[in-house]
């Protein structure tokens, strides 16, 4: 039996991944170990020396100033995460049962934000929000208030506008949970005796829950390491972590601490994601 | 004897963990329609595979017309294949379709026009050829992938249930068909299927399957009629099987006693534990013990009326149960549940297989 | 017709279906509000944002289209399109190797074709700067870097839609291609490519508008000269407000919806963005 011919070339699949794996080893693995080995060594005079340290992450958990980036990032991740779900649920829910004729345009209008840019879509709350913005405008117009208020700089502008940027994920997320539960569930809860709002909380609710708690998930990973909102509606009292490395390495030259910042928002984002993909296995089991 | 047109020797397929198909000796000769029988995961499936190439066999020797094709790819082996999914290309039409086996061993366009059409023609779809797949029924597809598979004349053509995805009446419809082209063209087939019916109507040989071998290789009746192992007398129809025993001067003795008079086959030893294997409708239902052939003493315990015929459960006296099918004639009418009565068969209608096998 | 008609209008018209409704259109107002007021506001004559608009002009837009924004805007479009093509040239083959073999190390490369979905986009951006400055590549600062940034965060985009188009492959098409005589190259040319074609479109689409969106990676990436739109605006939002802005806002929002629905009209894309389970 000769069927050795096959065997004793180079196997197919290495031949096609080669290339694509090696453009991601060299310029993906590479630079993140770099920065990872970056965050343990000591900087000097802007520049980085060779001796291994750990006072780069001593330094950032026992500075006040940076406590409050932490904990300002860890703020603004949640609220946006509670913001989205709180209205992508309404919106989700009504794009998935309703029988409007206009169902797939209004879907498409409210993923569409997706295809701008954040830095375009933040530049709408900046012409809203700023001292001389249409907010202030409107609010004087109406006598509502005397002052020109200060909207921002704030790290409510920032919840504001990364709730608004983000959005489209909760929605989709939630929808792909909504879409899985059979209508008939509602009918069912409701011949057996339950209101409305009893179907609402005992079935919808439940079943979608992997779909919020995803998408909360999902958007508080990607709110945690946003730059754009953060620098344009925010300022320097109002840093969060992506603004901050971006001012350690960009203006500071200080590698180390921006490097060892980035290690703890890669380290915060995978075990988001990892709660979210543990989820979405659950979902799949069931 | 003429070169067979398909050979099979000695072929396997092991998986790391199971093997699917454990040797595996065929020859069908040329024009002949050979179906491979089983349940699900006996390795008919495997086998046909392996003729098309799909995969390489662990060990043994595929020819096509004398020509080992082992160690070819499938594209290189001149072989047609109808999937039981169609796996219709859903991007071309029929026609191209069609047309794919023809373009692909580069004969010329006029020919394949010419071709394309006379093969829609033989499987009744003249003039659909602009159609999409996905505009057609199940029925029509399965025409085109017929039609697709024949075009090239290949040397052997491969059927893997194809029919299993269609209804019951137009499945009925369809094996008639096969087997008219198939005998029309005159082409070596070689067909995949679990049902027995489609079989014993369509083929000229049947290799009934099992556990990765080939149990027995046969004609529809002598499958039938002449089931070799106690498998195929079960997979292929209902039997009977009693339990018995060959004694020193070579007859079988039943359980309750009764001895066949006639010779046990010569393969089983003496004193080996056998069945005997009879068919319900072979089988009648009499009141007094009958002066010979088989007798089994035994009482009625449910009939079942199915218009033409009656179906009768017995307990019989030695522990067994027992099934008979009678015609729906006056006789037949007489037995009730709770009949005391004698099961009988003539010897010519008992098989005795030997226990394990 | 008319049963469903009327199941509408019972819905439409019931109490928590209006309040839902209500709701709804709140949400949407809060979702498209933001950009439509930047449409608006460039078209103010004045150079403050009144909105509503006082008076009406194209002074903003004109200034919009010199070349200090249209160089930049034609930059990421360049940009986008040659990352959605390497992206999507290097995507096929490594989404083809783990859809069709099972092998060892399988599973760490589907750990490193997601990477650069799962770490945040910035860390990737310094990481990538420091590694061209540890090399001494500082020539190839901008554009080089970006392209190489872009195609590696993009990539992972590509090789899920074109996953999808090939795990949708009807079962046994290559097989039957095969049969007929077709080499494994003609299977892939005429079987299995013409079929994954709109996954490719998609891959291709999507990584566009990621490389053209993107902030957070190209910040750490550009030089002066060599910058995408997005770090331009960024950079001048710094200075306040200016109207011109709104316009380029404007311009650039409008490239990738444009780009959407001239592909969905070809070819669709609702398939990707849904997932698989609408696409039966």
């Amino acid at each position: 039996m000769t069927h050795a011919s096959a065997r004793s070339r180079v196997p197919a699949h290495w031949l096609l991944v080669a290339l694509p794996a090696t453009v991601l080893l060299v310029f993906f693995v590479l630079p993140n170990a770099l920065l990872l080995s970056a965050s343990f060594l000591k900087s000097e005079a802007q520049q980085l020396t060779t001796q291994t340290t750990l006072d780069n992450y001593r330094f950032l958990f026992t500075r006040p100033l940076y406590l409050e980036v932490f904990l300002r990032t860890f703020v603004v991740g949640i609220s946006v995460g509670v913001v989205d779900i709180v209205l992508g649920f309404p919106l989700a829910y009504f794009l998935v049962r309703t029988r409007s004729r206009w169902k797939g345009l209004l879907i498409a209008l409210s993923l569409a934000p997706l295809l701008a840019s954040v830095v375009v879509r933040t530049y709408g709350w900046y012409i809203i929000l700023n001292r001389f913005g249409v907010a202030n405008d409107v609010l004087l117009g109406i006598g509502i208030i005397e002052n020109r208020i200060a909207f921002m700089p704030s790290t409510g502008a920032i919840i504001v506008g990364l709730a608004h940027a983000l959005l489209p994920y909760t929605v989709l997320s939630i929808m792909g949970s909504l879409n899985g539960i059979n209508p008939n569930l509602e009918s069912a809860a409701m011949s057996l005796g339950a209101n409305r709002i009893r179907t609402f909380f005992h079935v919808i609710l439940p079943l979608s829950l992997p779909g919020i708690a995803g998408g909360f998930l999902l958007v508080f990973s990607i709110a945690i390491s946003a730059y754009a909102t953060p620098a344009i509606l925010g300022g320097p009292a109002t840093q969060v972590a992506a603004t901050a490395i971006y001012s350690f390495i960009i203006q500071l030259l200080d590698w180390s601490l921006g490097a060892a910042l980035a290690v703890v928002l890669i380290v915060s984002s995978l075990l988001l994601l990892y709660a979210a993909a543990r989820l979405g296995a659950r979902r799949a089991a069931l | 004897m003429p070169e067979p047109a398909l050979r099979l020797v000695g072929i396997e397929k092991q998986y790391a963990t199971a093997v699917a198909v454990a040797g595996i000796d065929l020859d069908v000769r040329e024009g002949e329609f050979v179906t491979l029988l089983g349940p699900s995961g006996c390795g008919k499936t495997t086998t046909l595979a392996l003729i098309a190439g799909f995969f390489p066999p662990t060990a043994g020797e595929i020819y096509l017309k004398g020509k080992s094709v082992v160690d070819l790819p499938s594209f290189r082996r001149d072989i047609g294949v109808v999937f039981q999914d169609y796996a219709l290309f859903p991007h071309m039409s029929v026609a191209e379709n069609v047309a794919f086996g023809l373009r692909m061993r580069k004969v010329a366009p006029s020919e394949i026009a010419k071709r394309v059409a006379d093969a829609l023609d033989l499987v009744q779809l003249k003039g659909l050829g602009e159609r999409r797949p996905l505009q057609m029924s199940g029925g029509q597809r399965q025409r085109v992938a017929l039609a697709r598979a024949l075009v090239v004349n290949p040397a052997v053509l491969l059927l893997d249930e194809p029919l299993s995805n269609l209804d019951l009446k137009l499945r009925e419809e369809m094996r008639v068909e096969i087997v008219a082209i198939q005998r029309r063209l005159g082409i070596t087939t070689v067909f995949v299927t679990h049902d027995q019916s489609e079989a014993l109507v369509m083929s000229d040989r049947i290799a009934v399957m099992n556990a990765g071998r080939i149990e027995q290789l046969g004609d529809p009746a002598d499958i039938y009629e002449r089931p070799a192992t106690r498998f195929v007398a079960q997979f292929i129809g209902r039997m009977n099987l009693f339990a018995g025993v060959v004694t020193p001067d070579r007859r079988v003795r039943t359980v309750d006693g009764v001895e066949l008079a006639e010779s046990a086959p010569p393969e089983i030893a003496t004193g080996a534990a056998v069945h005997v294997a009879v068919r319900p409708e072979r089988a009648r239902l009499v009141r007094e013990k009958p002066a010979e052939g088989l007798a089994l003493a035994g009482t009625v315990r449910q009939v079942f009326y199915l218009g033409a015929v009656r179906e009768f459960h017995l307990d019989l006296a030695g522990g067994e149960r027992g099934q008979v099918e009678m015609r729906n004639d006056g006789a037949a009418a007489r037995f009730e549940p709770g009949d005391t009565v004698w099961l009988t068969a003539s010897f010519a209608n008992c098989r005795v297989l030997p226990a394990r096998s | 017709m008319s049963p469903r008609r009327s199941f509408f209008r019972w819905r439409m018209t019931s109490g928590p279906w209006a309040l839902l409704r209500g709701v709804v259109i709140l949400i949407y107002v809060f979702s498209l509000g933001p950009i439509l007021i930047t449409a608006a506001v460039s078209f103010n004559a004045t150079n403050r944002s009144f909105f509503p608009p006082r008076g009406f002009s194209f002074r903003w837009w004109e200034k919009a289209f010199a070349p200090e924004w249209i160089d930049p805007l034609i930059f990421s479009l360049k940009l986008g399109s040659l990352t959605a093509v390497l992206g999507t040239a290097l995507a096929l083959p490594l989404a083809f190797a783990l859809y069709r073999y099972r092998f060892r190390g399988r599973e760490a490369l589907v750990a490193l074709t997601l990477g650069p979905l799962m770490l945040p986009t910035l860390v990737t951006g310094v990481g990538l700067l420091q590694l061209f400055q540890y090399l001494g590549w500082r020539e190839h600062m901008g554009f080089t870097a970006l392209l190489v940034g872009h195609v590696v965060i993009c990539m992972p985009f590509a090789v899920r839609t074109v996953s999808i188009s090939l795990r949708t492959l009807p079962p046994n098409v290559e097989l039957a291609a095969a049969s007929l005589g077709a080499t494994r190259w003609a299977t892939l040319r005429h079987v299995v490519f013409p079929l994954i074609k709109t996954g490719l479109v998609a891959g291709a689409v999507f990584a566009f508008i990621h490389s053209f969106t993107d902030i957070n990676l190209s910040i750490f990436l550009a030089r002066p000269g060599e910058t995408p739109i997005t770090v331009k605006i960024l950079g001048f939002l710094e200075f306040g407000f200016a109207p011109t802005l709104a316009a380029v806002s404007v311009i650039t929002l409008l490239v990738p919806l444009v780009l959407v629905a001239v592909v969905e009209r070809v070819s669709g894309l609702g398939d990707f963005i849904y997932g698989e389970r609408e696409r039966a």
